[in-house]
């Protein structure tokens, strides 16, 4: 199961090397929220500092805030062509060649799921570095004002990866369940806009009526750039209720369920047809 | 029908129904056995139930009812283990367009758990033969038809499977593909003594190329035998006899015509069978002429499966897609010639 798992990997990674403009266009959606919407919807440049600070729980300016948040955004976004991908396959034949041989179906889905989870967590962490590169270049950028130690880092990078591998299994899933590329953009843009309209990846907490408030706190997106925000900002810890950990778990409750779900779709979708 | 104790290299289905969404009905209870090495045919026009009894039969899709063994295996107990022993050409392109002819062979090669070691040599001898050695290292995207086909081919037999299916395998190929892509079957059945399951709806790939066939139509097998035997049913030539106008008396007139053995009204024309047709036509318009009944035509034409799928279904064989009988039959004649079609 291994070696078919690996070539299956390879196959992926060979296809998305073979598609630069893919990898340009991907590029795109960070660079394009971080300079233009960051930095014209940036709240903290024009309001007094002691009205924003309250807003944005422990985060030094709205851009940090904001540029967390991104992280967050774009690690889900990114998943969005995953099942498209299957969709394209299916079309051309090439899913029932793959599904003709001997191959198992956890192979084909994990295959899928690894090679195209690397881009999304990649430009997760790109959308963080660019955000303090910015800093630098005189406009807003990303202000680490706490010292981030193995542990913080860890639980970033297990919060990007938790988060992008959950989201991509979901629609993976949906792509291999689904045959028009239409209808999966159709059904994952009305799961995708609702979960990052109702996080709180870009708005400042505090501008939330606390119905979306209460919405927003059990939302998977806002519980990853929870613990990216506590783990960055020297204030945050004191701002949020629980630590770092606490919602890193509740993500973990989240990947569960929704891995628990994409299986399910998986399994009837690549088993044998009835 | 034998169950469960088929020998290597061999099919059986017993009965094999396929029923979609309780309602359309691909296949109505087929049966069948394929000895091992043998090129078997199933031939039927488009929506016969071809397709629907491969995916069957390669464990790609759950029969509504019936069993089949494939090379000793349950294809419905035993799926993996039949994917592991069976080699699938598709009537569409399935090869990946993104991946080199090479990187294709690899990946399949993986997929089917070939020796690790045996790998190289195997896809570079494969390229090789299959004539695809100098764009090895090309996109397959960027291959001809007749190409992409013999990469399908390759990928299909690079674990040298016992059992090959061939789904329309030639669909959509000039002449000249169809005859490489033959040419390429015949020496590896003879070579891995294969057995080789073709689907096809050209008449003559199936009278050329096949060791036997089963005619199926409306899911339904109608006629099997080798082509020979097939058209060795007719009962000689068929004389159609064309009339101006047609008394009811007419059967008889031209039954009573010595060396004709039966007489068929059909669509305002008479199929006459004879052992002679040749011989036979003038004493059929002398007759006509006698009865005092006007000829709009008379055609004689030899057994063809065209007339064995006429006489088994009541309808005309109509070829939808590709080539030109002429360029089929000289195809045909081509790959026969220089390969044998039949052991």
């Amino acid at each position: 199961m291994i070696r078919e798992t690996v070539a299956l990997t390879k196959r992926e990674l060979l296809r998305l090397a073979r598609n630069p403009q893919a990898l340009a266009t991907s590029l795109l959606l960070p660079i394009l929220y971080l300079l233009l919407f960051g930095q014209g919807f940036n709240l903290g440049a024009r309001l007094p500092a002691a009205e924003v600070e309250p807003l944005i729980l422990g985060s030094p300016t709205y851009f940090s805030y904001f540029a967390a948040g991104m992280a967050g955004f774009v690690a889900v976004t990114a998943t969005l062509f995953i099942g498209a991908n299957v969709i394209f396959d299916k079309l051309f034949g090439i899913l029932k060649r793959i599904a003709s041989t001997p191959a198992s179906a956890t192979s084909i889905f994990a295959a899928r799921l690894i090679a195209g989870s690397i881009q999304p967590i990649g430009l997760a962490f790109l959308v963080l570095g660019l955000a303090v590169g910015l800093g630098h270049l005189g406009l807003s950028g990303l202000e680490v004002t706490a010292a981030v130690g193995p542990v913080g880092a860890g639980e970033i990078v297990l919060a990007v990866v938790i988060l992008s591998l959950m989201f991509a299994s979901l629609f993976l899933a949906i792509g291999f369940s689904i045959e028009q590329p239409q209808t999966y953009f159709a059904v994952v843009n009305a799961i995708n806009l609702p979960v990052l309209l109702t996080s709180a990846a870009l708005y400042p907490w505090g501008f939330m009526p606390s119905w979306l408030q209460n919405i927003a706190a059990y939302n998977p997106v806002t519980l990853a750039v929870e613990v990216i925000r506590i783990n960055l900002f020297a204030a945050a810890p004191a701002a949020y209720p629980h630590p770092a950990w606490f919602y890193l778990l509740g993500l973990l409750g989240w990947a569960v369920a929704m891995g628990a779900l994409a299986t399910a779709l998986a399994r009837r979708a690549l088993g044998p047809r009835h | 029908m034998a169950q469960g104790n088929t020998n290597p290299g061999e099919i059986v289905a017993d009965q094999l129904v396929k029923t979609f969404n309780g309602t359309v009905h691909a296949v109505r209870g087929v049966s069948f056995e394929v000895r091992a090495g043998e090129i078997y045919g199933f031939l039927g026009p488009n929506g016969a139930g071809k397709t629907t009894t491969v995916s069957m039969l390669t464990a790609g899709l759950q029969p509504t009812s019936g069993q089949a063994q494939v090379d000793g295996l349950d294809v419905r107990r035993q799926a993996e283990a039949v994917k592991r022993r069976i080699g699938i050409v598709f009537q569409e392109s399935t090869a990946d367009g993104d991946l080199t002819g090479r990187e294709n062979l690899e990946l399949a090669a993986a997929l089917y758990s070939v020796p690790r070691g045996a790998v190289k040599a195997r896809v570079e001898g494969l390229l090789e033969r299959m004539q695809i050695g100098e764009a090895a290292d090309r996109l397959a995207k960027t291959y001809s038809g007749g190409m992409r086909r013999r990469l399908e081919l390759a990928a299909g037999i690079v674990h040298s499977p016992k059992v090959l299916f061939l789904d329309e395998p030639t669909l959509g190929l000039d002449p000249q593909g169809r005859a490489g892509f033959w040419k390429y079957v015949l020496e590896l059945r003879k070579e891995h003594e294969m057995t080789v399951f073709v689907t096809t709806h050209y008449l003559d790939e199936a009278d050329g190329m096949c060791d036997r066939i089963a005619i199926i139509d409306h899911g339904q097998i109608v006629a099997t035998g080798t082509p020979g035997e097939l058209k060795d049913r007719l009962g000689g030539d068929i004389v159609t006899v064309r009339p101006t106008a047609a008394p009811p008396t007419l059967v008889d007139v031209l039954g009573r015509v010595p060396g004709v053995t039966s007489v068929t009204p059909q669509d305002g024309a008479f199929r006459l069978k004879c052992a002679n047709g040749e011989a036979l036509v003038p004493a059929i318009v002398s007759a006509c002429a006698a009865a005092g009944v006007g000829l709009q035509g008379v055609s004689l034409k030899r057994p063809s499966l065209d007339e064995v799928f006429l006489e088994f279904t009541g309808r005309e064989f109509r070829e939808d897609e590709g080539p030109t009988a002429t360029d089929r039959a000289v195809m045909v004649g081509r790959v026969r010639e220089r390969f044998g079609g039949r052991r």
